[in-house]
């Protein structure tokens, strides 16, 4: 099974037919099964197209996009479902701001060969400035099936921006039986690769599952997102055991390899770290993680706060 | 009763003797210093030292007490408040066993490439009724050795894991040390390494925090490292330092090395130290880098590293200082991290058994 990681380099987004063809013609020269866009992907086509209006600053921009973009989800969720028809692969088209009632949710989109909706995932883990932009944090990781390698059934998950840095994320979708994840991400240009790597590169490792991993390179509205998209799977079964299956420079437009599951399920019966998880000792780690509304009230009674 | 069982019970009894504390104590009185003071605390800078100790058997106690010593004194000299030793810390008393060093020569052999005679598969079979054998020599000698090391140079001392038996059974366990000499705590090791689970070593059921002024501290031993879930329990009961005991049994990757403590304190925010346990004896090859750790945003260079030895294969120590305070507030406003109870409670029951 092939599978790309898509940074949007490379990809004129000023209007829907150029990113169009020019994601075409990326799909068709990596030629992947399953390929996936980074975050903010409608963000980013939204502005590059004119369809919205950049605020001052990124988050000024973010909010406006948020308050008014029913229309264009349509708009580009159309588009990925039919280029996902079109090249007959699955296409995780990266993410959007979806509106349900009064909340807001970072969530991000895959689309079947069918050209059919085969996940939707909102992102569960905000960071502070998700939180401070008043967002909602989905509350079910999905996990559905696809066509994996040598034709037998795979199951995905979808991991949405910063939920690449929490380790429940991973082994949620790993215990419930993911073989693979699709990791749509955006990160603040800079010296960030071990920010990367103590995100889904820990993930993959502790869980031994593949991961295809994109990373947006785009600036959007002075704020420039740079990092390096990869595919990743356990150490051992990688080159160098570095977990890396392919690994590009932020500007690579398609990191692309192949999933050798054969290999995986070797590492897997010899190594079961899974297996060798001491559940039980966790059964009361739920218990443990505090109410931050009990936190405050804490802190106001008894004038600490408890982290 | 058979005459081997007789020779065995014997040859403990010998061994007992020569490990007996009251000549360990005498032993070090000659070189202790006298009864150093705890250095005052200061919390935005409390000095840790992890340890990187090459494994070679020893065919005298004493050698093992003046080895351990020397690394004390070492962290000492260095300002050290607390220091941190390796997973497996007695192998190197194996040694005190007739015909090991036999297995020192299988070992060599297995190093060069040479096929082995079958003494290391032997020697595997048999390392958990050797175990059983060494634990009534072990516990006293660790105990005393320790208890005296950390009180007379006024030190904490997480000094490494043990394979023990207790009720029958062998738990890998590490011990915890104050400057007044006293055992603080200990922890057994609660998820292990598919050789330990041959050997049928009990795992451990929980994680205990041991409160000290040098901040809260957990002793998880090596394989919990693999885990997320071992750090967030630490993290969530108050910890702010993981003393992480390891002996790495194959060769060095940088990369595999780096799937233990390093993302495991990025993704809980805690200082985390790895005191590494090197070398090859018996066709055991344990490689490391002791090092300590922390969150990227505590790290001069933001790649999570305050100290790491060079050599994966050699004695070795890390040296850094720690800022508690500059911990906890990098977890009370912390730029990226959240939590999502509603997500917990519904997928925690079905993948942990959590009652809610």
């Amino acid at each position: 099974m092939q599978v790309s990681a898509i940074s949007l380099a490379e990809i004129n987004l000023e209007s829907l037919s150029r990113y169009r063809a020019d994601l075409s013609k990326i799909l068709d020269s990596s030629n992947p099964d399953l390929a996936v866009l980074p975050a903010y992907s409608a963000l980013a086509l939204g502005l590059g197209t004119g369809a919205f209006m950049p605020g001052p600053d990124f988050g000024a921009t973010f909010y406006i996009f948020s308050a008014d973009n029913e229309g264009w989800n349509d708009i580009f969720l159309d588009l990925h479902a039919d280029l996902a028809r079109e090249k007959g692969l699955y296409l995780a088209a990266g993410t959007t701001v979806e509106r349900e009632g009064s909340s807001y949710y970072h969530t991000a989109y895959c689309f079947d060969p069918a050209g059919e909706l085969c996940c939707r995932q909102r992102q569960t883990h905000l960071s502070q400035i998700e939180r401070e932009y008043d967002f909602s944090r989905g509350e079910e990781l999905d996990i559905f099936e696809l066509e994996g390698p040598g034709g037998k059934p795979y199951r995905a998950g979808l991991v949405v921006g910063n939920d690449a840095r929490h380790p429940e994320v991973g082994r949620i979708l790993a215990l419930r039986g993911a073989d693979l994840v699709l990791h749509s991400g955006a990160l603040d240009a800079g010296p960030n690769c071990w920010a990367q790597a103590a995100g889904m590169w820990s993930q993959v490792q502790q869980n031994q599952f593949f991961a295809v991993e994109a990373q947006l390179y785009s600036s959007l509205e002075g704020l420039p997102f740079e990092a390096a998209s990869a595919v990743l799977g356990p150490c051992e079964i990688t080159p160098g055991k570095s977990g890396y299956l392919a690994r590009g420079y932020p500007q690579t437009p398609a990191v692309t390899a192949g999933l050798d599951e054969e290999a995986r399920q070797e590492i897997k019966n010899n190594y079961p770290v899974l297996e060798l998880l001491n559940r039980g000792a966790f059964s009361d780690l739920v218990n443990l993680y505090y109410d931050p509304e009990e936190s405050r009230e804490t802190e106001r009674m008894y004038g600490f706060k408890r982290y | 009763m058979d005459l081997n069982v007789i020779k065995q019970k014997l040859f403990r009894k010998y061994l007992a003797w020569i490990c007996r504390p009251s000549r360990v104590k005498k032993h070090l009185k000659s070189s202790l210093p006298a009864g150093r003071k705890p250095a005052p605390v200061n919390r935005c800078r409390v000095r840790a030292a992890a340890l990187q100790l090459e494994f070679k058997l020893v065919e005298n106690p004493l050698d093992y007490v003046d080895e351990m010593h020397r690394q004390v004194s070492k962290a000492a000299d260095k300002g050290a408040q607390l220091a941190v030793f390796p997973e497996y810390n007695s192998l190197p008393l194996l040694g005190l066993l007739p015909g090991s060093g036999e297995l020192e020569g299988g070992a060599r052999k297995n190093a060069e490439g040479e096929k082995g005679n079958g003494t290391d598969g032997d020697l595997e079979a048999l390392l958990p009724d050797l175990f059983r054998y060494m634990s009534p020599v072990v516990q006293p000698l660790v105990h005393v050795l320790f208890s005296s090391l950390a009180e007379a140079y006024g030190l904490y001392i997480m000094a490494g894991s043990y394979t023990l038996s207790e009720n029958e059974e062998l738990v890998n366990r590490a011990y915890l040390y104050d400057p007044s000499g006293k055992l603080r705590g200990a922890q057994d090791k609660v998820n292990l390494l598919p050789r330990e689970t041959t050997w049928n070593i009990k795992r451990g059921s929980s994680f205990s925090v041991f409160k000290t002024p040098l901040g809260n501290l957990g002793l998880p031993v090596c394989m919990d490292a693999t885990y997320y879930e071992t750090f967030r329990a630490l993290e969530l009961a108050g910890a702010d330092l993981a003393l992480l005991p390891i002996a790495d049994p194959q060769q060095y990757n940088f990369w595999l090395a780096l799937r233990g403590i390093w993302p495991r304190v990025q993704e809980s925010p805690l200082y985390g130290l790895k005191g590494a346990l090197v070398g090859n004896v018996a066709g055991f090859i344990f490689t490391g880098r002791a090092g300590i750790f922390a969150p990227l945003e505590l790290t001069p260079a933001g790649d999570g590293v305050l100290d790491e030895v060079e050599p994966c294969d050699r004695e070795a120590m890390a040296v850094a200082d720690l800022d508690l305070e500059a911990l906890h507030a990098l977890r009370a406003d912390h730029p990226w991290r959240d939590q999502n109870l509603a997500l917990y409670r519904r997928y925690f029951p079905g993948i942990y058994g959590s009652q809610i």
